[in-house]
């Protein structure tokens, strides 16, 4: 499929090819091929809908991100579900309390497949600083999580940076089309961690800018 | 000896005195000059019943474990139930304690004299085992109910890494929500009248107008809340528990994270408090940079305030403009602190760093713009009729059932009550600056949103003072519990190098004692109560917050309402779960 982008103010020819395209050219500008699986990926990893879901803190960092200076409609998913029935994406945002434990296993499980987990922040990633009794060290525990966002409380920023590396994975994901013909597992693709990838430009930091500014 | 004189100089000791007899009373000094007095729990019904008049307020009620105190007051025994009185006419405080054996762990229940003592005695049974006779409903509230143990004894873990780890097989999972199911015979309720039969409706603990995990348990006859009982504990951080084993300095990350809203001013709550029990004096450039972020925090606060509460009662937009607004105030707090919601930013006897080169400019613009913004709030969200019609009369309760129920801060101000802390009893060098306490008087659900508005526009004031009036000098105090020698003199002599080692190793030795400093907070009076056993860490910490009795008080503003109006409270109210559970 052939397109491009234009600016406001640029003449704009009514047909492209002044009304002499060949029938070529006019299926490249209207049709576009693709696999049917690569397809079906490809929209769900721009239509997330997220849970409005929220434990502590993290959740108020979680919802500036949908507000304007931030936007997570950016992204496509800004699409708040009320109900784990309607969502297909669990933000545990926040600490995972032990009294609260088996209602976020609860909600979990009426998420329906195919669902994604982003667990935000220190607290759902392992108990962060709280590694006190009433505290479940890591929403990993008893639920199983897609993409760990670092930070107490991670910024509005990390949290998008979390949610397109969730849609890339998404989209590499291959599930099965149907349920009775070919191949009926789930293939996720290898992500190498953040920490690795990034460790060389981040050794490349020499100077680092004083507090003393603003 | 000074501070006996000043205690027996008291007239409410006097008074009580001259009517229970000297026997009665122990007194204990303590550096924070509120008269401590031990009571023997034979009389401290009748104590307690005679102050009631002149303190309407318990501000608080909490347990404590002595069993492993070295500097044990006089007249302690194992465990002690610590009585915090507020008489806001007179400006007045005084604590009284009752001590029990672990033998016979029981005290009378204080729950027909203060309302609000019911949910701090429920506390103290869960966190201490400690009983009170004629509670009308003794059972956990923070914890899970089928939690083993009492979690803030001394002798229960602290870690979750010391008790067996976290699993939730089908099983368990099954066994835990059975025993969070409402069961309305629990609580005195009928399930049906003679010709209806009254629904029960679960609200949370997950659901987008509780603000948080709070579950509300609601008695309904068609759409009308007949009775309503909160149940909270989903948020429940160990915070206090922390405390317990984090140096002096090491616990103030874990204070921003009770109001999450407020950041540095729980910190202020916990460093006064700690300075208090040390003697530490605050030069005054940190003084005044301290009033200003908490001022900023009050804002950013109300702001997230102001965006919820009219989403709630149905305006969509409002809140991305007070949420845009809060960004930019963000931005003046990364510049100086270096973080956003939790900056963690002031320390004992002072703050963290000097303000950076280029403040001024930034906290100017800021201030200059907010006022016209916050007119044009004013035609969008408040003058709004439907938001009117939604809120007025809604929720309302007077002066006396605030005090009665432990109701502080913009609430408390909303039924007409002329009471700030910063104004009334200043603290931390509020007194040299000037603001107004804006009040409402109906003590509805939009005189409370209202007076939070108006809130803004005299913190935006004070904010302007600091600016105008930053003193030049030290950010931080030279006292040597709080600030360490110099790092070029530990070179020189061995003195100086010990006593850095020690103070950056271990964390400075706050001397024995116990002091609490209360402090007007974002959503009310905020104190701290830091007892120090002579060693680097808190013997125990008790963190009072102004969220806890107002969540208590929902059942008792909406009964008779529709579900609607008490979304309406509930956004009014302005409480953040952390700020709850702790």
């Amino acid at each position: 499929m052939e397109w491009s982008l234009s600016k406001p103010g640029d003449v704009i020819a009514s047909s492209p090819g002044g009304g002499q395209e060949s029938i070529e050219e006019q299926v490249k500008r209207n049709v576009a091929f693709a696999k049917l699986e690569d397809l079906i990926a490809w929209g769900r990893a721009h239509s997330l809908w997220p849970f409005n879901f929220g434990l502590s803190c993290c959740y108020v960092e979680m919802a500036t991100s949908f507000t304007s200076r931030h936007d997570i409609a950016r992204f496509g998913s800004e699409v708040i579900r009320a109900t784990p029935r309607q969502a297909d994406l669990m933000v545990i945002s926040g600490t995972v309390f032990r009294k609260m434990a088996p209602v976020v296993q609860h909600l979990y499980d009426q998420l329906l497949e195919p669902r994604w987990i982003i667990s935000m922040g220190s607290c759902a990633n392992s108990g962060g600083m709280y590694d006190i009794y009433s505290v479940v060290q890591g929403v990993d525990k008893f639920i199983p999580v897609d993409v760990y966002v670092p930070g107490c409380p991670p910024r509005p920023e990390a949290l998008m940076q979390g949610l397109m590396m969730l849609q890339d994975a998404i989209e590499q994901e291959r599930r099965p089309l149907s349920w009775v013909a070919g191949d009926q597992s789930i293939r996720k693709p290898e992500f190498p961690a953040r920490r690795d990838l990034l460790k060389e430009g981040r050794n490349q930091a020499t100077e680092l800018r004083s507090p003393d500014e603003v | 000896m000074q501070h006996a004189q000043a205690i027996n100089a008291n007239s409410t000791v006097d008074d009580l005195v001259a009517r229970f007899g000297v026997p009665a009373f122990t007194l204990q000094p303590t550096p924070d000059n509120t008269p401590t007095l031990w009571v023997d729990r034979s009389q401290i019904l009748a104590v307690l019943g005679y102050l009631q008049q002149r303190f309407p307020m318990l501000l608080d009620l909490f347990g404590m474990d002595e069993r492993l105190r070295e500097h044990k007051p006089d007249g302690a025994a194992d465990f002690t139930v610590i009585y915090h009185l507020l008489s806001i006419a007179d400006r007045e405080e005084i604590r009284l304690k009752v001590a029990v054996t672990d033998a016979d762990c029981s005290v009378p229940s204080a729950a027909s004299i203060w309302p609000n003592a019911n949910w701090y005695e429920r506390e103290a049974w869960d966190m201490y085992g400690i009983g009170f006779s004629g509670h009308p409903n003794l059972r956990r509230i923070l914890l899970p109910p089928t939690w083993e143990g009492h979690a803030l004894r001394k002798d229960h873990p602290a870690r979750a890494t010391e008790m067996e780890p976290f699993s939730l097989d089908q099983e368990k999972q099954d066994a835990e929500q059975e025993a969070l199911l409402f069961k309305p015979e629990e609580w005195g309720m009928a399930r049906a009248t003679e010709d209806s039969e009254f629904m029960f409706l679960n609200l949370g603990p997950n659901h987008p107008s509780v603000h948080g995990v709070f579950r509300l348990a609601l008695q309904l006859d068609g759409e009308v809340v007949v009775d309503a009982v909160p149940d909270i504990g989903y948020h429940h951080r160990g915070a206090e528990k922390m405390a317990e084993r984090q140096a002096w300095h090491s616990f103030i990350p874990y204070t921003d994270r009770i109001d999450y809203l407020g950041g540095v001013m729980n910190n202020m709550a916990y460093v006064m408090s700690v300075e208090t029990l040390a003697g530490i004096k605050v030069p005054d450039r940190a003084r005044v940079i301290r009033i200003m972020l908490a001022e900023l925090f009050r804002i950013s606060s109300h702001l997230v305030f102001y965006g919820t509460f009219a989403q709630d009662v149905g305006q969509m937009s409002p809140v991305f403009y007070m949420f845009a607004d809060r960004e930019r105030l963000f931005g003046i707090i990364e510049a100086i602190t270096g973080g956003r919601m939790h900056p963690a930013w002031f320390r004992i006897g002072g703050v963290a760093q000097d303000l950076p080169k280029g403040w001024d400019r930034l906290v100017r613009e800021f201030i200059d713009s907010m006022p016209a913004r916050l007119d044009q709030y004013q035609v969008m969200a408040m003058d709004n009729s439907i938001l009117k019609q939604r809120t007025v009369d809604i929720g309302s309760y007077n002066t006396q059932e605030a005090l009665e129920w432990g109701i502080t801060g913009a609430s408390l101000r909303a039924t007409g009550m002329d009471f700030d802390l910063r104004r009334d009893r200043p603290y931390g060098g509020y007194d040299q600056f000037e603001f107004e306490v804006p009040l409402g008087h109906k003590g509805d659900s939009y005189d409370r949103a209202a007076v939070r508005v108006e809130e803004i526009r005299q913190s935006l004031r004070i904010v302007r003072q600091c600016l105008d009036n930053m003193p030049e000098g030290p950010y931080k105090s030279d006292h040597k519990l709080t600030t360490p020698p110099p790092k070029e003199r530990t070179l020189q002599d061995i003195e100086t190098l010990i006593h850095h080692f020690l103070n950056m190793s271990w964390g400075t030795v706050i001397p024995a004692g116990e002091a609490s400093f209360p402090i007007e907070a974002t959503k009310g009076i905020n104190n701290y109560h830091v007892v120090s056993d002579g060693g680097t860490m808190s013997y125990r910490t008790r963190i009072r917050t102004p969220s806890f009795p107002a969540l208590q008080q929902i059942p008792l503003i909406s009964r008779g309402l529709m579900i609607p109006d008490l979304i309406a409270i509930i956004a009014s109210i302005d409480f953040v779960m952390a700020d709850v559970d702790r």
